[in-house]
């Protein structure tokens, strides 16, 4: 089934590289293909890979946005809205290009299913529009899980010298697989809200944070975050919902479920447009959170953000 | 100052519920707000931005040192109403700290703000 041809305008090759030198070789020359086509370039890799293209570019990088995926993706939520989109939006005439490496080796099992939904969402969000995303997947040390994944979240793939349609395409597929649920923590300290509890959950959130070890911006954000949860539960989760927070491996965990179900996958990754007041909560969450894992079913939705201190 | 707090438990503003006083400044175009902004107050809010917007001239101010909390919304009610202004600027004196934070993360660079922090 060739798939591509019902997302002809956007492209979203993987590349499969093994070598240094054969990552260097593809995306440079991926990138300067672009320059000469007169398209606006970005790249954003992780800062070891982004110096190789750097370097590899010369003085052609002045004319690339490079971003280190790290920082700018650490996130895998935010990097449509954040990266993608911020970058494909601000170039509104032709074809735009972008290297996003969102998936290394190193990113936590926890993490993991955030990345796979990201790049099948990736389909999803610039259907028909006029951008090539070529995501760099590194064969020597990915699992074979999170290749076969690659295969199914990419229309095409591109392995040493050959680009071909992957007959695994079927983004949808990840979406759900990886909307996996989420179990509560037995240690969690917990508070239920409705309407009238908005300002006292914030403020249980705030007490919890900072017990935990959050100070200064981070306990800021995990104050805003939360109001935006809580009070999406309140007006589109059946009118309450039940907080929780917890510490784990260095970082916070906050989490917030209530009865409603988001039928949108693309919620919280499509940027509203500027003169919009609503629709930029859950956004928020995943610009200021260190990842976001989301689960929704007939039964419920469960929001659960991770902040280090 | 109009008091418009909803749920009021006696304790106050910025403590047992949602509470929002919002009136004109004396002397000077603008609003000065008390309390929080948030989806309980939303309401007075933006009606406040939008008086504010209808006699607009040059600078209005939006005094809020005594605001604890503003969400995500209510700052983009005041972006919003900022980017809807013919010319001119909104001056936000003393704003909680989610104002400059939700401002950098969604409308940077927005010079119809000008924020002068707590």
């Amino acid at each position: 089934m060739n798939t591509v041809a019902t997302h002809e305008a956007f492209e979203h090759p993987a590349l499969f590289y093994r070598t240094e030198q054969e990552y260097v070789d593809r995306t440079v020359s991926f990138v300067q293909e672009g320059l000469d086509l007169g398209e606006p370039v970005a790249v954003a890799v992780p800062g070891p890979n982004l110096e190789l293209i750097r370097a590899g570019l010369g003085a052609d990088a002045r004319a690339v946005r490079l971003l280190d995926m790290t920082v700018a993706g650490r996130n895998p939520g935010r990097i449509i809205p954040g990266v993608l989109r911020a970058f494909a939006d601000s170039h509104q005439r032709g074809r735009v290009r972008i290297i996003g490496e969102p998936i290394w080796a190193g990113r936590s099992a926890v993490e993991y299913p955030a990345c796979a939904q990201h790049e099948a969402l990736i389909n999803a969000a610039f259907e028909g529009r006029p951008v090539t995303i070529l995501c760099p997947y590194d064969e020597a040390r990915l699992d074979e899980e999170v290749l076969a994944d690659a295969r199914i979240t990419h229309p095409t793939v591109m392995t040493r010298d050959k680009e071909s349609v992957s007959e695994d395409y079927d983004w949808r597929s990840v979406v759900a697989r990886y909307n996996e649920e989420l179990v509560p923590a037995p240690d969690a300290a917990v508070f239920s809200f409705g309407a009238d509890e908005l300002y006292a959950a914030r403020a249980f959130a705030v007490e919890e944070a900072r017990r935990l070890g959050l100070a200064g911006q981070r306990l800021a954000d995990t104050e805003l975050a939360v109001a935006e949860l809580t009070t999406n539960s309140v007006v589109h989760g059946a009118g309450r919902g039940t907080l929780a927070l917890w510490a784990r491996a260095g970082q916070v965990v906050c989490e917030v479920r209530d009865a409603g179900r988001l039928s949108d996958p693309l919620a919280g990754r499509r940027p509203p447009a500027r003169g919009q007041i609503g629709g930029r909560g859950l956004m928020l969450v995943h610009y200021v959170a260190d990842l976001v894992r989301l689960h929704t079913s007939d039964e419920g939705t469960t929001v659960r953000f991770y902040v280090g201190s | 100052m109009v008091d418009v707090s909803q749920g009021d438990d006696g304790l106050g503003p910025g403590r047992g519920a949602a509470v929002l006083e919002v009136g004109p400044l004396t002397g000077r175009p603008g609003i000065r707000a008390r309390g929080e902004i948030s989806e309980i107050t939303r309401s007075p809010w933006e009606e406040a931005l939008a008086g504010l917007a209808r006699q607009h001239a040059d600078v209005s101010y939006v005094e809020l040192s005594e605001v604890a909390f503003v969400d995500v919304a209510g700052v983009a009610a005041l972006a919003v109403t900022a980017l809807g202004l013919s010319g001119g600027r909104v001056v936000v004196e003393h704003p909680p700290p989610q104002v400059p934070r939700v401002l950098s993360l969604f409308w940077p660079g927005l010079g119809r703000i000008e924020v002068a922090p707590r």
